[in-house]
């Protein structure tokens, strides 16, 4: 029985830290400029494809973990400022429409560029294998993923919290007004905002591709789950997004074990119960949003 | 009544009358006629995001499910226990209702941001379960059914693209009908004052839940309407009816035609659906003329094509107002 719990177990960890790091993204974006980010997905892809461009073109993996997380932000910022600027402090749903319409261009162009069938993506040749604990063994990219993702979110959390830019982060989402009255410039902030979402998002993409695959489509299938994260774990906190996407990450993975066929509706069904007993999510704050 | 108004429904009533002879303009501009059928079963569907969107003004962003459901529920019907049209119809619609009936009491937890987030989640509910239980649904190749004849007292006979117009017209006309004394009514009344400050509307002692309660599921019956008539439109439905993709879609339609116009999500529809059409004739990569669509609409047409014409109407007989903002 421990030789089938255990890799579930590791395998939900890491489903966990991707949505929770998908998640977070979301919820910066969301929480501070009220836009839903339906490219974030597309994201998640280019940071793979990205990624998968660097190795083919021979480029060791390490580089491709760091460089394609920043180039894939630098293509959000340029997005950002182009197309999503005029849209702040409007309907959240012009900005919705405005991110679906990128996502089903991306996806596209994806297509265009890299086909539409998926793209095979391997772990380097160090990750590749397990690590033993005693009789059964746990594989080493699933380990490697999910410390990846955490340490980032840890240090996006040191940065929210213990710099003064990240501070100015925080004030401007309880008042965007007084920040920039103080002499902040706050459609920087808003940049510097969005642009590290999608880093969170395209880290995430780079070593989803390995593990969950790579396709044009690749990226939306972790939307839904962060998406239902970000409800579970509460609107505009980090450790609300950690917890939910722990949270579901692992009940999808046990699901797939024992009950396989309702793995996808498990986590509609944990969203609905926390919705009843407690509807601004497990760590959310009242009267941030709605 | 202002002349503007008469002026309104006049034209709408034309709109009817011109498309009471669709079929034969069908012809004339070489267009389908189930085609045309299409335009309109969307227009029925999109109605219902209007109320939500366009008059209650809740992002809704789940309702491509209960246009699914529509589409399965008659399918179902006439699959597993061989119902008639009307029957498969009525069917189709009942079960948007029951599902909405479902999401609604988790949906009226939240405003704002978070209602369209949670209608998009509990949208994709049904996705999966249209997507699983394949025994039932048959999954991802989706299910084949045939469309059976019409049984309905002296109206009876087998039911042909152009009767299928006509049945699709005439519930059309009905929906906007209906829509119309909705929005004139009291209740339609008063989800536009929920639009416009909710809280105002509590503090007169109205049960703002209550109202939007009851928009939501008056859009699953135009949802779930539309959708019926979808699946016997194709004799067929499938998984990617329910998904978010087709829910984005309605929306932008809606607000392309106009959210809070009676016409708009059928200025909408014609527009998207035709659109849809030529564009992917022309070139397979029509997704991205699509996004690019999205994206020129949210930029350049933020009130919609009726939205805009109204605003410019509106302009030309009050030039000496102050120019007034959106509430």
């Amino acid at each position: 029985m421990l030789e089938q719990l255990a890799p579930q177990i590791v395998n939900g960890l890491m489903l966990g830290a991707f949505y929770a790091s998908v998640a977070i993204g979301l919820s910066l974006i969301m929480n501070l400029t009220g836009v839903i980010n339906m490219a974030h997905g597309s994201f998640l892809t280019l940071g793979g494809y990205f990624s998968f461009a660097m190795v083919a073109a021979g480029a060791p993996f390490w580089v491709a973990l760091i460089a394609a997380p920043i180039l894939t932000a630098l293509v959000g910022l340029a997005l950002e400022r182009g197309l999503m600027r005029p849209l702040y402090g409007r309907d959240p749903l012009y900005s919705l429409l405005l991110t679906f319409g990128l996502s089903l261009i991306a996806e596209e162009v994806y297509r265009l560029i890299w086909g539409s069938n998926g793209v095979p993506v391997s772990a380097p040749a160090a990750l590749q294998g397990g690590i033993s604990l005693g009789t059964f063994q746990v594989p080493t990219i699933q380990v490697f993923t999910a410390a990846i993702l955490v340490v980032a979110m840890s240090a996006l959390w040191l940065f929210l919290n213990r710099t003064r830019y990240g501070l100015r982060l925080r004030a401007a989402v309880q008042d965007t007004e007084m920040i920039a009255a103080l002499g902040t410039n706050t459609q920087t902030l808003y940049m510097v905002n969005f642009g590290l979402g999608v880093l969170l998002a395209g880290l995430a993409g780079v070593l989803a591709a390995s593990q969950l695959g790579l396709n044009p489509t690749s990226g939306n299938a972790l939307l839904m789950p962060a998406f239902v994260t970000v409800i579970v774990g509460g609107m505009g906190s980090l450790l609300g997004a950690l917890a939910g996407g722990l949270l579901i990450g692992m009940t999808i993975s046990m699901m797939t074990l024992f009950f396989p066929a309702a793995s996808d509706v498990s986590m509609y069904v944990i969203m609905a119960v926390i919705l009843l007993i407690r509807p601004r999510g497990l760590f959310g704050e009242e009267g941030l949003f709605g | 009544m202002t002349s503007g108004r008469r002026a309104g429904i006049l034209a709408g009533v034309a709109v009817l009358v011109v498309l009471a002879f669709g079929p034969w303009i069908g012809g004339f501009l070489n267009i389908d006629t189930s085609f045309l059928s299409e335009v309109l079963l969307t227009a029925i569907a999109a109605l219902g995001v209007n109320l939500l969107l366009g008059y209650t003004g809740l992002p809704i962003f789940g309702n491509a499910a209960l246009f699914g459901l529509g589409a399965y529920g008659a399918g179902l019907a006439i699959k597993d226990f061989h119902a008639g049209f009307a029957v498969a119809l009525l069917v189709g619609v009942a079960a948007a209702f029951v599902g909405a009936l479902i999401i609604a009491p988790f949906l009226l937890r939240r405003r704002n941001i978070y209602f369209g987030l949670l209608s998009l989640a509990f949208g994709q509910v049904f996705y999966f379960i249209a997507y699983r239980y394949s025994d039932v649904t048959g999954g991802e190749d989706g299910m084949a059914f045939t469309r059976p004849a019409l049984n309905l007292g002296p109206i009876r006979g087998t039911v042909t693209e152009t009767m299928m117009y006509y049945i699709t017209y005439g519930l059309f006309v009905l929906a906007i009908v209906s829509f119309w004394l909705i929005v004139r009514s009291p209740f339609g009344q008063t989800l536009v004052a929920i639009k416009q400050n909710e809280l105002r509307v509590r503090y007169l002692g109205l049960n703002t839940d209550r109202f939007i309660l009851v928009g939501i599921l008056i859009a699953a019956l135009y949802g779930g309407l539309g959708g019926a008539l979808y699946g016997l439109l194709l004799r067929f439905a499938f998984p990617l009816l329910l998904d978010w993709h087709q829910s984005g879609d309605f929306v932008l339609m809606t607000m392309l035609g106009g959210a809070g116009t009676i016409f708009g999500p059928l200025v909408g529809a014609i527009i998207f659906v035709i659109g849809k059409d030529i564009i992917s004739t022309i070139t397979p990569a029509w997704e991205i003329f699509l996004g690019a669509f999205f994206i020129a609409c949210v930029l350049g047409f933020p009130k919609g094509i009726l939205g805009s014409i109204g605003d410019a109407i509106a302009r030309r007989r009050a030039p000496a107002e102050p120019n007034e903002t959106a509430p």
